[in-house]
């Protein structure tokens, strides 16, 4: 009963093949497309990311002197910063999918007032600069906030949002969309026959649906869990504003890697192979969960979305609404700092002016062409290669497969820094010499965000049949032809979420981009970082308004081209 | 169902020819697109304001020069600039810190522009490997409103003050170069104990930039940091933030500009590090960026509201001892500033 229906554990293969079988069925896959992709796949990974890791790795011990591991026992606050490091990201998942799995399930199933609004405005969330998040947060509970000086009139004493607070409340509602946009897609694909099925037996309905559900959707909300995660363990931006005093590795990290008065490669490279040491770990603990819980599911019917009315539909709308709004607040900021008059640093509330936006369009129009060349290049590679590994990752697997479904991961365990100085460092001369041009930002871009691409094509990919593909072959119809035509089409509503989520980082990537950029080729991020360190916030603003639009537009013009509706089912 | 799918399938065979095009877009991108001449790259740790201010005036002099900047950390442009060392991309280096500096020689050509005989010698390195642009000034940057009706500070012994305990916020000196010249200096005038008892009352920040916008927002009452960039608030008309320079003395840290060895623009890099200190360019900085020439030949608190530097006192610290003793150093405050 638990495998009710259509979910059934992959099919067994009959018996145990002997050597002769064996060896014929190894030439059978030879003749095949799959194994010399597969290779072909692991050798560009080899050459553009494990490449560049060792080169890192490599420069770094050879400086000599004390070693980092030394210096990392011997004070006590690293100690502390990797405790807290490991303590903050543990936090901030649990909250996110706390926020973000109820909210998905419920964009799914029900419909209510507002309801496209609600389902596509986290996306936006991802796009505003981690700084100005922090700051708007500040504006609003800070030592001076609003809030802060509201409830301190009424006698109410808020806890200071530096640190602990800060951190985890900052990080929480930047990060739930993750969780948010991944676990939708699952849920989406979810055939509610199986749990109509459970309940036809006698289970009670939400016993029913968790028993059902719970093993399908659970790779996809394991896989965003391990994004937040991997995000918290490594952000700095939200760190270096609020940690105060509380040490974090990331911030230790940047620190020792680009401090403004030298840096320190062998601390860099101890510290840098601690977080990596935390993600994988927390990698390795998530697939043995989807291991043990792997299952096929027949794609059949979508769930009809139940209309909500009266007080309960309104209460849940309200509750979902609530949590948007708040994680909506900087992107708010943003929207009335780009309108806002400044002298200098100085913001003239009140006082309203598009100089911002003409300044942006007259004057400085290249950033927004520079991300937007480079971002669609890199997202389209992307995606073409997290459609390929991810099948050749879940439904062809060989001897091979392990490596390629590690090193498609690894760059969830780097930080955007490594990777910008790791391809700085290898491309700069020799037989590919990339430094100075245009396609070095855009491999950053596609080495930084495969695995967003990947995790999130693969999820869905294990809710489809093997036996599906295996009909068509069997047909007649060639392996590679019975993949575009049968498993392609099948993958479509998972393509799509991976590639709003990979354009949307990728048009919002920084750390990594502000590396290997060269003269006249900053990016929208990189020219809002200057605008913030330089206090002009207003200017900042204005090019974060034009980052929202430029995250928010194609992906609504996708869908409608596509007719692919990233949040309606298909029923 | 299946015309469903059949459908589907067309826009995916559309999008795929898409991709193509864009991976051809993507060949073309491979190709050196900057042009060996007309354009300047200059690495600076300087603000937008500053940069814009070196761009705008050089209309005049370098028509048609297309300027772009690398900004970041100085120690992080100096190691972008080592790995790049074999194919430099940059043609001038603008930034902070002649100690930093001093281990980068390699990376460095000599150059002596004309525009150097405006400056005092003692501002300039013996072998033109560089030289001061600029003057920084560190300073107390007080927000009013949050002083809880007391008195601004004074001096730096002020703020030992356990009144101001919580209320001081000042950068991570392991991090900003601004930061560890402050309180070196507090160390040096005020000795251990003094150090002690700031520590005591500062917190820190691992953004150097996030001090100037604390302060302006009033997370903070007091902010250290250098003259130029709190300046920005008070011409920006933000009336309760004042500039303090201590009565018991100030820290004064030159700005300085090298040539990159192997500049990309070549001659036109030579010419960009004139314009750089030339007066015109200078008398702008100090007039949109609010940064202290050091050019003698321009007088300060005439063109801005800043004192002149004649009028401020100035606590002389050795660079070179502060550079030698930097790690001791930041690991004393590190046990100050966790207790």
């Amino acid at each position: 009963m638990n495998d009710a229906g259509a979910a059934a554990p992959a099919p067994a293969r009959s018996g145990v093949p002997g050597p002769a079988l064996r060896r014929a069925s190894l030439l059978r896959s030879l003749r095949t497309p799959w194994p010399w992709l597969t290779l072909a796949v692991l050798a560009l990974l080899v050459v553009f990311l494990l490449l560049p890791l060792v080169q890192v790795l490599v420069g770094s011990f050879g400086s000599g002197g004390r070693s980092g591991w030394a210096i990392v026992a011997a004070e006590p606050r690293y100690l502390q910063a990797v405790l807290n490091t490991v303590m903050l990201g543990a936090v901030v998942t649990l909250l996110a999918l706390v926020i973000g799995v109820p909210l998905a399930w419920f964009t799914a199933r029900f419909d209510f007032p507002g309801k496209g609004l609600i389902a596509v405005l986290p996306l936006v969330t991802l796009v505003v600069p981690e700084v100005i998040a922090a700051q708007t947060w500040l504006m609003m509970v800070g030592n001076n906030g609003l809030l802060t000086r509201a409830l301190a009139e009424r006698g109410i004493e808020l806890p200071s949002f530096y640190g602990w607070t800060g951190l985890v409340t900052v990080m929480t509602f930047t990060y739930y969309t993750y969780v948010y946009i991944g676990t939708l897609a699952a849920i989406r694909g979810f055939d509610v026959q199986l749990e109509e099925a459970a309940q036809s037996l006698g289970t009670s309905p939400a016993v029913s649906r968790w028993k059902v559900m719970l093993p399908v959707v659970l790779p996809a909300v394991l896989a965003s869990a391990l994004l937040v995660f991997t995000l918290a363990v490594g952000n700095f931006a939200v760190a270096m504003v609020l940690s105060n005093k509380v040490p974090l590795l990331s911030v230790l990290t940047y620190q020792a890697t680009v401090s403004e008065v030298g840096s320190d490669p062998t601390l860099q490279s101890t510290l840098a192979t601690i977080s990596v040491a935390i993600v994988m770990l927390a990698l390795f603990a998530q697939r043995r969960v989807v291991a043990r819980g792997r299952r096929e599911v027949v794609q059949g019917r979508g769930a009809v979305p139940a209309r909500l009315a009266g007080w309960r539909g309104a209460a849940l709308g309200a509750a979902a609404a609530l949590v948007v709004a708040v994680s909506l607040l900087p992107v708010a900021s943003i929207a009335v700092g780009a309108f806002t008059q400044a002298r200098g640093p100085v913001m003239r509330w009140g006082q309203w002016t598009t100089a911002h936006l003409e300044r942006v369009f007259t004057r400085a129009i290249d950033p927004l062409l520079n991300t937007l060349t480079y971002a669609a290049i890199a997202t389209a590679i992307g995606i073409t290669l997290a459609v390929i590994v991810s099948y050749l990752v879940v439904k062809k697997r060989n001897a091979l497969t392990p490596a390629l479904d590690y090193l498609t991961a690894l760059p969830l365990a780097l930080s955007g820094t490594v990777i910008g100085i790791g391809l700085l460092m290898t491309f700069n001369t020799g037989w590919l010499s990339l430094t100075g041009t245009g396609s070095i930002i855009v491999l950053a871009y596609v080495v930084r965000r495969l695995p967003f691409g990947t995790r999130n094509a693969s999820s869905t990919l294990f809710n489809i049949p093997d036996s599906i593909e295996e009909a068509s072959i069997s047909l007649g119809v060639p392996p590679g032809r019975s993949f575009v035509r049968v498993v392609l089409p099948l993958m479509a509503p998972a393509i799509v979420a991976a590639a709003v989520l990979t354009w949307t980082t990728t048009v919002a990537e920084l750390s990594a981009s502000i590396i290997v950029y060269s003269g006249g080729r900053e990016t929208m991020p990189i020219q809002i970082f200057r605008l913030i360190d330089s206090g002009l916030m207003a200017q900042a603003s204005a090019y974060g308004l034009l980052l929202v639009a430029v995250i928010v537009l194609p992906i609504v013009l996708a869908t409608r081209l596509t007719r692919i509706d990233l949040f309606a089912s298909r029923a | 169902m299946t015309q469903r799918n059949d459908h589907r399938n067309d826009h995916l065979l559309n999008r795929r020819a898409a991709l193509a095009g864009l991976a051809g877009l993507g060949a073309t991108l491979a190709l050196p697109s900057r042009a060996q001449s007309g354009s300047v790259v200059i690495y600076t740790s300087n603000n937008q304001q500053a940069f814009e201010a070196v761009v705008e005036t050089a209309a005049k002099r370098l028509p048609g020069v297309k300027f772009s900047a690398i900004t970041g950390g100085s120690g992080q442009l100096l190691r972008r600039l080592e790995a790049e060392a074999a194919k430099p991309q940059g043609d001038v280096f603008w930034s902070t810190s002649a100690n930093t500096l001093g281990a980068f020689k390699h990376l460095l050509e000599p150059y002596r522009s004309p525009e150097l005989a405006a400056i005092p010698a003692a501002l300039q390195q013996p072998q033109n490997l560089w030289s001061a642009a600029n003057l920084h000034v560190a300073v107390a940057m007080v927000n009013t409103k949050q002083l809880g009706g007391g008195a601004a500070p004074k001096t730096w012994a002020d703020l030992l003050d356990p009144r101001f305990k919580g209320k001081i916020l000042i950068a991570d000196p392991a991090n900003s170069s601004t930061a560890l010249t402050i309180l070196w200096g507090v160390d040096k005038m005020l000795g251990a104990e003094g150090l002690k008892r700031l520590a005591a009352n500062v917190k820190v920040t691992s953004a150097a930039a996030t001090v100037l916008r604390s302060v302006g927002q009033g997370e903070f009452a007091v902010g250290l940091t250098f003259e130029s960039n709190a300046y920005a608030y008070v011409a920006g008309g933000q009336k309760e933030i004042s500039l303090v320079y201590p009565a018991d003395g100030t820290f004064t840290t030159p700005e300085f500009f090298a040539l990159i060895k192997g500049a990309p623009a070549g001659e036109l890099a030579k010419k960009a590090c004139d314009h750089l200190l030339s007066k015109e360019a200078q008398t702008e900085l100090l007039l949109a960026a609010y940064r202290r020439p050091a050019r003698s030949d321009i007088d300060v608190s005439k063109l801005v509201q800043l004192p002149p530097l004649a009028g401020i006192k100035v606590f002389p610290i050795d660079e070179d001892e502060a550079a030698a003793k930097r790690a001791d150093f930041l690991k004393r405050w590190q046990t100050l500033a966790v207790a």
